[in-house]
């Protein structure tokens, strides 16, 4: 369940994605953790995040915030935009005292330093290797670029490149059409604003 | 998944929302049984205005689709939903990477391609040799009959899942010749797989893999996960 790894792009057009995670261990600590999920999700409620989502109930797009960030188990998502507001959320749940693990995955540099300003240290890291095998069936790199951003594969490329044609023609905007996206992809991972900014470029093309 | 050919008003709207592009127009729209993966994703996203999709539970081994590819879908023996484990994510609790060690995961599919079964076979029989040891609450080791070799069950192997993620662990020293397999063994497949590649930080920031990986030519990634070590209890050497 590495959902939340190789989200493909450039440092400039990724250097406002980090995805937040919070998971009990099964078997160790998840007496309680539905509570404490659900205390994640209303800390980083507070700092705007452009997606929530928890497996099951779906994310903001989807659902009602206050559904999901009520009744979240298992597993909960908050998405957000720049490194600083990561850092303040971090520092909150450090002071929360949750007991859950975080993960944040995002640029390896600006997440070490969120880390750094919050007082926390990584403790472990998983890297992407890329993509290795039958490469010449994979769609484009812009395609990937919005495609990756749902690790379990529920944003098709040709929904991409439908909805990317759909923004050309002025039928969609780039915002509606990265809501729609977004509404596919359960867990609440997808970021409409950086696909909002890559649905646009694609269909200024 | 199947579509109602009675109430299907052949729109189209449904089309760009397949995965697998398994979806095609006849008269009605209708599924390619064979690369549908069962996934959902057409049923989810609403976009039938006639409510024509139908998922029905499937039989063996074609139950495994949905297992794999439905992120709702909850695997029976890791009561995770999705396609693999926690791994990383709660390391500091759990400890299953230690210092010294590394962590892979092969996630066969992604993004977007899906894979057969037989492809993930070869692979993790070609990293079984390179010494590797499964995750044994991995639902992809739950399907090898015997993990010393990586042979997977040959009922499975025909199956077309959205994704499947072999995960195993090793010592770090070992990864030149883990990934010299992994390499090798990708020229035999008929898909894609992502590389996921798990190391501890040390306590001054700096991650071992880093150095490693560089020098066989494989570096690592500009973004990633970062476990911030907030779990608790710590595992035995979890500092």
């Amino acid at each position: 369940m590495t959902h939340t790894l190789h989200r493909k792009g450039t440092v400039e057009n990724l250097s406002d994605d980090y995805v937040l995670l919070c998971i009990p261990a099964k078997g160790i600590n998840e007496e309680g953790s539905p509570a404490k999920l659900q205390e994640f999700l209303r800390i980083a409620w507070g700092h705007n995040p452009v997606n929530i989502g928890s497996i099951v109930l779906g994310n903001m797009y989807s659902a009602e915030p206050e559904t999901i960030m009520a009744n979240a188990r298992e597993v909960a998502h908050a998405v957000f935009v720049d490194p600083q507001t990561v850092a303040e959320v971090l520092k909150e749940l450090k002071e929360a005292e949750l007991g859950m693990s975080v993960v944040v995955s995002g640029l390896f540099k600006a997440v070490s330093e969120c880390c750094h300003k919050a007082g926390l240290k990584r403790h472990t890291v998983n890297y992407s290797l890329g993509i290795w095998g039958k490469t010449e069936k994979l769609p484009s790199e812009e395609v990937l670029e919005v495609t990756t951003m749902c690790g379990h594969g529920m944003v098709s490329s040709s929904l991409v490149n439908f909805l990317a044609e759909e923004v050309k023609k002025g039928r969609k905007s780039a915002e509606d059409a990265a809501k729609e996206m977004a509404k596919q992809c359960v867990c609440g991972i997808f970021n409409p604003t950086r696909a909002a900014k890559l649905l646009t470029a694609m269909a200024a093309k | 998944m199947r579509i109602d050919s009675e109430t299907c008003i052949a729109c189209e709207l449904c089309l760009p929302y397949c995965p697998m592009g398994a979806i095609s127009m006849d008269d009605v729209a209708v599924i390619d049984q064979e690369e549908c993966v069962d996934c959902g994703v057409c049923l989810r996203s609403g976009v039938c205005p006639s409510d024509c999709f139908i998922e029905e539970a499937a039989p063996w081994p074609r139950s495994l689709r949905a297992t794999f590819s439905n992120p709702l879908t909850v695997h029976k023996e890791t009561r995770i939903a999705g396609r693999g484990t926690e791994e990383m994510k709660t390391n500091e609790v759990t400890g299953r990477f230690k210092r010294g060690w590394a962590g892979l995961g092969v996630e066969f599919g992604r993004p977007g391609i899906g894979t057969r079964f037989r492809d993930v076979d070869k692979v993790a029989q070609a990293l079984a040799k390179a010494g590797v040891e499964f995750e044994p609450m991995n639902p992809v080791t739950r399907l090898m009959v015997d993990q010393s070799t990586g042979k997977i069950n040959d009922e499975v192997l025909n199956e077309k899942v959205l994704s499947a993620i072999i995960e195993c662990r090793f010592p770090l020293e070992k990864a030149p010749a883990v990934l010299g397999a992994l390499k090798e063994a990708a020229k035999e497949i008929d898909t894609v797989f992502s590389v996921d590649f798990i190391n501890r930080v040390e306590p001054d920031d700096s991650v071992p893999a880093e150095r490693i990986l560089t020098e066989i030519g494989i570096p690592p990634s500009i973004n990633g996960k970062n476990n911030v070590g907030l779990g608790r209890p710590l595992a035995e050497g979890g500092d």
